[in-house]
């Protein structure tokens, strides 16, 4: 079958200049709604930061992420994705690390002495009713908020569920997720010093 | 042209949700309350009408065989716009609805209509049958957040009324909380509402059918 030049420019032009105009058009659009959607984020990620942070803290911008934490942190299993300075000394991190249906994101406070200050998650898709517990900070098999038994702790890799970390039962996989997340903030806050 | 003629197709005799069963997806996920039916339906009356309306201008333009390519970047195109829009003024909405605002994009009544009606008439007639089309999935929207809501959790209007932030608010109370039909919010119950809507829209339009029959 031989194919008409003349058609191929025709339906390819029509397309791409489609294409064109749609990018122009959205091009505009983003131009005008870029500034609120980062206010809104810049909030959201504010509010997200006090919740893990003491009360009355106050941040730093965005950080560049140093290799060497980039590194603890992975050899902990954890990503750093995002990372602040508390003023008062201490870090604020945005961590993924693997939950037991995919990528559980968390923000971890760390204060200056490499102690957690406090654990919030941002995004999950952990089994509703089961992983979710663990991620709504519901009570572990001790009786204290999952979430919280991990304030104050320090030392990277050391924290361990069933041994210092108590899990909740049915949730184990996701209350390790945490604790994944947890090592590899502290061991990116020490690897930054 | 006819204005009367194209809202009575779109809200009763060719209703998308009921009658032509498209868009089923986001109306079963979001009607769960009076906000997030309105703000989708909104959503979708704009994008389908603003389609229409360019997808009817380029009729003659576009060539026969990468039409559906064409229509899909058109209204991706607005469907970007509006969730870009609604992120940036309404948050509470954008959050409320998350990914079915960018899943406007392959909900069948918006390329149904651009096939159907937008690409063989003109823009006028093609704009008019976007809003009326648009009218009529809102519409069965509304019936079916209101219906779930109130009998569900015992609400009306939650997110817009009862005070507190908008998307936040509780809505006025009319039936206590422990008698809410629970189901009714779940999923299934999207299913339940729907299919008993649907009965009922077969069980008029047949019955109005008859009559004329009879008439004749």
């Amino acid at each position: 079958m031989k194919i008409d030049p003349k058609f191929v420019i025709k339906v390819a032009g029509t397309l791409t200049v489609i294409a064109l105009v749609t990018a122009a058009l959205l091009g505009l659009v983003d131009g005008v709604t870029r500034g609120p959607i980062a206010e809104i984020e810049a909030e959201k990620t504010r509010i997200a930061m006090s919740a893990v942070a003491p009360a009355g803290s106050e941040f730093t911008d965005k950080l560049e992420i140093p290799a060497e934490a980039i590194e603890a942190a992975a050899a902990q299993g954890g990503k750093v994705m995002e990372l602040y300075g508390v003023k008062a000394g201490g870090y604020v991190m945005k961590i993924s690390a693997s939950g037991s249906q995919g990528t559980i994101v968390m923000m971890v406070g760390t204060d200056a002495n490499k102690a957690i200050t406090g654990i919030s998650v941002v995004s999950h898709a952990e089994t509703s009713g089961i992983g979710t517990k663990v991620v709504g900070n519901e009570p572990n098999d001790a009786g204290v908020g999952v979430l919280d038994q991990f304030v104050g702790m320090s030392g990277a890799g050391s924290l361990v569920v069933k041994k210092n970390i108590v899990p909740i039962t049915t949730a184990t996989v996701s209350t390790k997720g945490i604790t994944m997340g947890a090592n590899a903030a502290l061991a990116a806050a020490e690897a930054m010093g | 042209m006819n204005f009367g003629k194209q809202l009575k197709e779109g809200l009763i005799s060719q209703n998308p949700v009921l009658v032509q069963l498209l868009g089923m997806c986001s109306t079963l996920a979001i009607t769960t309350s009076f906000f997030n039916g309105l703000g989708m339906g909104v959503s979708v009356l704009v994008i389908l009408t603003l389609s229409n309306i360019i997808i009817s201008l380029l009729r003659k333009i576009i060539p026969n065989e990468v039409r559906i390519a064409c229509y899909i970047v058109v209204i991706a195109g607005f469907v970007t716009c509006v969730d870009l829009i609604l992120k940036a003024f309404v948050p509470a909405l954008s959050n409320s609805l998350g990914v079915f605002i960018p899943l406007i994009v392959v909900n069948c009544i918006i390329l149904g209509r651009a096939e159907a009606f937008a690409s063989k008439n003109g823009v006028g007639a093609a704009a008019v049958d976007g809003i009326c089309q648009g009218i009529g999935y809102t519409l069965v929207l509304i019936i079916m957040c209101v219906f779930r809501e109130l009998l569900g959790a015992g609400t009306f209007g939650a997110g817009l009324l009862g005070g507190g932030e908008l998307g936040a608010a509780p809505g006025l109370r009319v039936i206590p909380e422990q008698f809410g039909i629970k189901i009714l919010t779940m999923p299934v119950g999207g299913f339940l509402t729907l299919g008993a809507l649907i009965a009922a829209m077969q069980w008029a339009l047949t019955k109005s059918k008859n009559k004329k029959k009879e008439a004749k």
